[in-house]
């Protein structure tokens, strides 16, 4: 894993009020690591993680979790658990979807929606189902456009 | 031979073979959910009771339990009821500094990630790029951010000059205790296989002794139910590091102590470590050992 850049205090702000703006909540990112790779992709790590032991630990694959993607608009893509972070105290581009379009997707279909809050056309939104957050999407015209990835779809489920 | 063998260990063998696992095990990813909400979302799709030697663990019966929305969202991880086992007798601490040595795919590192609350620091080694694949996908899943994913081989990971407060070895073996999943094994087992497992156990066993701060835990455990596998390589790293072997006690569950004599060797020590049997609770068999670095 090539790390591009472990964020400062100031940087972590500028996170939290890139997902304060897009999402009407305050997140404590500084209760993690933030870093940076490629392609502008935000990681959370634990605290406790020292990044001096990469000085040691030369085959590294991977480092705490993925949690989303910065784009150039000064928008985040929320990785799931990015969303399940973020979800909790969200009062901005939520939606809610009812259980059967909650299926469709996690089998990775676009959906319709059954309530926005605060949602902005063409922005990313969290997609919730009643208290549970199952990921993001763009909201469209009249649809949310699905961004689960394909490893994390399951196909065939039970409702 | 693999009968004679089994006859050998314990009297109980035909029970040994007979075994049938009817219920499949799952654990509560507290990561993610707490147990209670779990439970109530489960008991509406499924056939669920609690497992009595652990309170996250739950025995579910239904088809397809990795296909609802529960499992899409990382709520729970489906995780063999005896393989919860391990990290359970590491007296694992928030804070600690953890390797687990053959990682992939990650139910007990997340089960770690989950006892620690998701602070300190934990290694999650494998050799394998594409069981790491896996590995890295049930951590992110499980929501670990206390988790380090490394690619090395084992055997040399004390080359690093890391060293763990706790350390997990669950080796690859020859997965015998499976037995009661997977009754074709039988027809497949070699004796080999044993002894090349055996090889590797203690290249492992050896490398992981030398990763062990001073007072430091090293919990060894397969599934295989093999003395070559299990007392002989705790054997090999007792008469080579100054550790000894811990007594491992666990509730609400039926447990016997290692094999204490196996090719004219003996193991005093063997009552402290525990075998779970398949019949004997219908789960896979277990081999786990707890040491001590002095």
């Amino acid at each position: 894993m090539q790390i591009k850049k472990v964020l400062s205090s100031k940087e972590i702000r500028e996170i939290e009020a890139i997902i304060e703006k897009n999402y009407g909540c305050k997140v404590g990112l500084h209760n993690y690591r933030v870093f940076m790779t490629g392609e502008e992709k935000i990681w959370i790590a634990s605290k406790d993680i020292d990044f001096g032991i990469f000085d040691v630990l030369k085959r590294c694959y991977r480092i705490g979790i993925y949690f989303g993607k910065l784009k150039r608009n000064r928008k985040i893509k929320l990785s799931i658990e990015g969303a399940m972070i973020v979800g909790r105290k969200a009062t901005k581009n939520v939606v809610f979807i009812d259980e059967k379009e909650a299926i469709k997707f996690i089998q990775g279909y676009d959906v319709r929606a059954d309530k926005l809050i605060n949602a902005e056309k063409n922005n990313f939104v969290i997609v919730k189902c009643g208290n549970a957050i199952i990921g993001t999407g763009i909201l469209r015209d009249d649809y949310i456009e699905n961004l689960v990835p394909k490893a994390r779809r399951i196909v065939k489920i039970d409702s | 031979m693999f009968r004679e063998r089994i006859e050998q260990m314990i009297p109980d063998a035909d029970a040994f073979f007979a075994a049938e696992q009817e219920w499949k095990s799952i654990r509560a990813n507290t990561l993610k959910i707490s147990r209670e909400e779990l439970l109530e979302r489960l008991q509406a799709k499924y056939e669920i009771k609690e497992m009595p030697w652990y309170e996250n663990g739950f025995f579910i019966i239904g088809e397809d339990i990795a296909k609802n929305m529960e499992y899409y969202l990382g709520y729970y991880h489906i995780q063999e009821a005896a393989s919860m086992l391990p990290p359970l007798v590491m007296e694992i601490e928030r804070k600690d500094f953890v390797i687990d040595l053959c990682a992939a795919p990650g139910s007990k590192t997340t089960q770690l990630a989950m006892m620690m609350e998701n602070s300190g620091v934990i290694i999650a080694n494998d050799i394998s790029i594409s069981r790491i694949r896996a590995l890295t996908h049930n951590i992110q899943k499980a929501g670990a951010a206390n988790c380090i994913i490394t690619n090395y081989d084992a055997r040399y990971f004390d080359k690093t000059g890391l060293k763990a407060d706790k350390i997990l070895l669950d080796a690859p073996c020859t997965a015998s205790g499976k037995i009661i999943k997977n009754k074709k094994m039988i027809e497949k087992w070699k004796y080999w296989r044993v002894k090349k497992m055996a090889r590797l156990q203690k290249a492992l066993i050896k490398a992981a002794c030398n990763c062990l701060t001073k007072d430091g835990i090293l919990v060894y455990s397969t599934c295989s139910v093999e003395p070559e596998e299990n007392e002989e390589v705790i054997d090999y790293a007792l008469q080579r590091f100054d550790i000894e072997v811990e007594k491992i006690e666990l509730k609400e569950i039926k447990t016997r102590h290692g094999i204490k004599e196996w090719n004219g060797k003996k193991f005093e020590w063997a009552t402290k470590a525990i075998r779970i049997w398949p019949q004997d609770n219908n789960t896979e068999g277990f081999f786990i050992c707890r040491l001590r670095k002095c």
